[in-house]
């Protein structure tokens, strides 16, 4: 039997571009687990997030940076994202301990791709194809949403006050990069 | 049309999906003398009011949670948004 290497190869990796005073790029070796808590259980999940992070689980659409560098993003009631730099295919096992099985947990890291797009203008590029409110009342830093983009389901957070992280499914990575670029191209 | 979610604040409608009547939150006993004739009622007929309606929506390119909604069927204005599982629970749903 040959012994074959497989080597990760995560959609849009490497893509790093500049429009005028934009830059859009897709952040590399980004892991993200959901997770969810437990009908009946959540006051306990809630308590071992607090534990396993430092920071409890922010509120519906915000998000919460642990010291390691963690950031965690709740979607929902009982449904959020850690997202975190580690390159190894095992983000799920690491979550799944820290948390102490008292959340489910379900790896994502291949089900979504990143685009982080920074500059002033980068709103006035979003703004035409988000439906959301992007301004500073609407939308402050720190806060992470979960919308639409041209029909595709995405998640918006502002990481900075110019600077936008944005995920949509793996699978259609190339018709959001696509639809992100033309609105890019239309302002810039 | 703007939705007024309770949790997310405002959103676009084109982010929900719409179910219908939302009576289907009263799910019939099935151990009732007359399951059948509910459950006919339950599955098939719907009022048609012209006026103040309660429907479930969906915010599937959202949280994914389900609403109900009070809706004037002839103008369209939303009066009352709350969360699906919150009125469940109100009619005595346990979880």
């Amino acid at each position: 039997m040959p012994e074959f290497t497989l080597t990760a190869e995560p959609p849009l990796m490497g893509l790093n571009e500049t429009f005028g005073d934009m830059v859009l790029r897709a952040p590399a070796d980004m892991a993200i687990v959901s997770i969810a808590l437990p009908l009946g259980g959540e006051e306990a999940a809630l308590k071992a997030i607090k534990a396993a992070y430092g920071v409890a689980m922010p509120e519906v659409g915000q998000m919460a940076t642990s010291k390691g560098g963690e950031t965690l993003m709740r979607m929902s009631m009982d449904q959020g994202f850690v997202v975190f730099t580690h390159p190894t295919p095992d983000a799920n096992a690491i979550v799944n301990a820290k948390l102490k099985g008292k959340a489910y947990t379900t790896d994502q890291t291949d089900v979504w791709c990143a685009l982080e797009l920074s500059g002033a203008t980068s709103r006035d590029a979003l703004e035409r194809i988000c439906p959301l409110d992007l301004h500073d009342a609407g939308f402050a830093v720190g806060e992470a949403k979960r919308t639409m983009m041209e029909h595709l389901g995405t998640i918006i957070a502002r990481t900075d006050t110019d600077t936008w992280l944005l995920m949509s499914g793996s699978s259609s990575a190339g018709s959001f990069l696509h639809a992100i670029e033309t609105s890019i191209k239309n302002v810039s | 049309m703007i939705i007024n979610h309770p949790i997310l604040g405002p959103r676009d409608a084109a982010e929900f999906v719409c179910l219908g009547d939302a009576c289907m939150i009263d799910r019939p006993d099935w151990e009732a003398e007359d399951a059948m004739q509910q459950f006919h009622e339950y599955g098939y007929l719907r009022d048609n009011p012209a006026g103040q309606h309660q429907e479930l929506w969906y915010h599937e390119q959202g949280d994914r949670s389900w609403l109900v909604l009070t809706r004037n069927t002839l103008t369209h204005e939303i009066t009352k948004v709350e969360m699906a599982r919150d009125v469940a629970r109100s009619r005595g749903r346990d979880k």
